[in-house]
């Protein structure tokens, strides 16, 4: 298929010439071929397209409908693309017999507050590395760096032990902890990076004129590094949302289920040895909707973030 | 570049939040599994565990029955086949949507890119669904077209479940590639199309000559953190097959990659005595792996961890 979508692309500006001139019939016999070359290319290009878009939207339909599909069009060996009954019972069961708002609650106050710390424990110091020259500079980047390949899951046994003498096993503040070793790491760095773009002379100007570092720092630097917060905060907001394995380690059921983070919830609604699809699905939908809009208003300022640093060096 | 003088103590006062922070959640837990890594701290040991030096490592790499390198080759192969075709399904994609005869691109640019917008862990039990035997919508398809005895192990069978995981992770991984050549394919100058035509290019040889290379610098960065973070892959296949299925209890399960694997030896239902010292040897011999994959990887073009944690984000 690569080879016949660019035939398109190039034969395209001489065909519509011979067109115009009104002598089809006449056209080389190489032109007459290419034209049709032009047209199954063409075919070929939407049947691409749609078989993408059918693999890209199908299992994000497929809840959609069993959302809103009874039992007994989701526990059948035969296929149901739409919901013969249409109910909302599923959403209904969700909220009322599943502890789903706790969930999400959960989640928002681990991802929020893991946010928060990241910012609040890293802000400083990557000011500090953007701007001061200090023996062990060079040493601290390069840490930084070894440690962004250090995946947490790694040290596991580690960090069990380290709640559990901390005594925030089964406590969400826990997780927290844990979740912002990758969120100091990564929002440090992210900062760095967006500060070694900004001009320094601003804050000699101030230095000159007798304010402090510290007054420097938080008048003038940390509002021009509002766009690079914010960004990092969302990632490190988004990253804890999938995040199952540590939530697993740290978080034990209740007798509800209601202490859980919403994957953990959803993994246990699905292993749960009644599987309700349906309200699986209709949890799935009400979780995944508002994330998936965020991403898309946030799409275009993750972007603009990207190319300021990263990749773009 | 210019720095501000400012005095020794105003400096340590700026780091001290982070770096205090940073001793007690990544340093110490690194350096406690790497003390761990040298003792023989299991459950059943815990009061009395002592120093056994390298054993633990010995045993990993240099005994016969080590699951190592069993789960290290089927991670890498993972890995392979994965990125291969996050390539292949990413670049076709991109080179579909650089299309100007499409049109309404707008509305293929959403569909395409939106399993990057769905959030990974749900996907991965929606997927879960999808592949189940009996009431999954893909046997039922199956059953409609070839009749009601039809039905593919999907998570059952190991070579079915290592395919389904990879099908997966394709599709949440594809649009990142997407993204990243359609970014480098708007890049090209129109003048290069037209100068290739005039040489004679086919849309063969301009795809060789002229459009890889020039999306190449953009991919290799791409390519190797993408490699990296699903050698490191552990949510969306634990969530899907929790690395099964397992044929011989001997053996790792098909899907059970180096994350899961370790996981599994600490967590699984079936592990009565967790061998910590044993597995924080496993983890940090990954470590040095994965470190030297980034190492590599930093010198071949990617600068900074900030892309590797976009990935994170979304895997």
């Amino acid at each position: 298929m690569s080879q016949q979508l660019p035939v398109v692309e190039i034969r395209r500006e001489p065909a519509p010439v011979n067109a115009a001139a009104g002598q089809p019939g006449r056209l080389p016999a190489g032109r007459r071929i290419s034209l049709l070359g032009r047209r199954l290319g063409s075919v070929a290009l939407y049947v691409f397209l749609t078989v993408m878009a059918v693999f890209a939207l199908f299992p994000l339909y497929y809840v959609v409908q069993a959302s809103f599909a009874g039992a007994q069009n989701l526990y059948t060996t035969d296929l149901h693309l739409f919901p013969a009954h249409f109910t909302l019972a599923n959403y209904v069961t969700a909220f009322t017999q599943e502890p789903l708002l706790n969930w999400i609650g959960n989640t928002l106050l681990v991802c929020g507050l893991t946010a928060l710390c990241g910012l609040i424990c890293s802000t400083s110091g990557a000011y500090a590395l953007a701007r001061f020259r200090f023996a062990g500079r060079e040493l601290t980047l390069r840490a930084l760096l070894a440690l962004q390949a250090f995946p947490g899951l790694l040290a596991l046994t580690a960090y069990y032990l380290l709640l559990n003498t901390l005594h925030l096993l089964n406590n969400l503040l826990g997780l927290v902890l844990i979740y912002s070793a990758g969120a100091v790491v990564f929002c440090c760095w992210n900062t760095k990076t967006y500060l070694d773009g900004l001009p320094v002379e601003l804050e000699q100007a101030a230095l000159l004129d007798g304010a402090t570092p510290l007054q420097a720092f938080w008048h003038i630097v940390l509002p021009l590094a509002t766009p690079a917060l914010a960004v990092a905060a969302l990632f490190t907001f988004m990253t804890g949302w999938n995040e199952f394995a540590l939530a697993n380690l740290v978080l034990n059921a209740n007798a509800n289920g209601s202490n859980l983070t919403f994957i953990l919830g959803l993994y246990s609604l699905q292993s749960d040895f009644r599987t309700p699809w349906g309200i699986f699905a209709a949890a799935s939908v009400i979780v995944s909707l508002p994330l998936m809009l965020i991403f898309f208003f946030a799409q275009r300022y993750f972007r603009s973030g990207l190319a300021q640093g990263g990749l773009a060096n | 570049m210019p720095m501000l003088r400012v005095k020794r103590r105003t400096i340590v006062a700026f780091l001290l939040p982070m770096l205090a922070m940073m001793a007690v959640i990544n340093l110490w837990p690194i350096l406690y599994t790497l003390y761990l890594s040298t003792t023989n701290y299991s459950e059943f040991t815990s009061d009395n565990y002592r120093f056994i030096g390298l054993e633990n490592y010995r045993q990993l790499l240099f005994s016969f029955d080590s699951d190592f390198f069993p789960v290290l080759w089927q991670t890498l192969l993972y890995v392979v086949v994965c990125v291969s075709c996050f390539l292949v399904v990413g670049m076709l994609t991109a080179l579909a949507l650089n299309n100007p005869r499409v049109k309404g691109l707008p509305f293929w640019r959403v569909v395409l890119l939106l399993p990057w917008a769905a959030p990974s862990g749900i996907t991965a039990l929606i997927w879960k669904f999808l592949f189940q035997y009996d009431f999954g919508p893909f046997n039922q398809i199956g059953r409609l077209l070839f009749g009601p005895q039809f039905g593919i192990p999907w998570l059952l069978n190991p070579t079915l479940a290592f395919i389904s995981v990879v099908i997966v992770n394709v599709w949440l991984s594809y649009p990142f590639f997407t993204v990243v050549i359609l970014g480098a394919l708007q890049g090209i100058p129109g003048e290069l199309r037209e100068a290739a035509r005039i040489d004679g290019a086919g849309p063969w040889q301009y795809f060789r000559h002229v459009t890889l290379p020039l999306v190449t610098p953009a991919l290799v960065p791409a390519t190797i953190l993408s490699a990296i973070t699903t050698f490191q892959m552990f949510n969306t296949v634990f969530l899907i097959t929790q690395g099964g299925p397992v044929v011989s209890a001997l053996k790792p399960g098909a899907t059970e990659f180096v994350m899961i694997y370790m996981y599994n030896r600490i967590l699984g239902a079936t592990v009565a005595n967790p061998h910590y010292g044993f597995i924080a040897a496993f983890a940090i011999t990954l470590f040095v792996i994965l470190a030297a994959l980034t190492y590599l990887g930093s010198g071949l073009g990617a600068r900074s961890p900030r892309a590797s944690s976009i990935r994170e984000a979304r895997a």
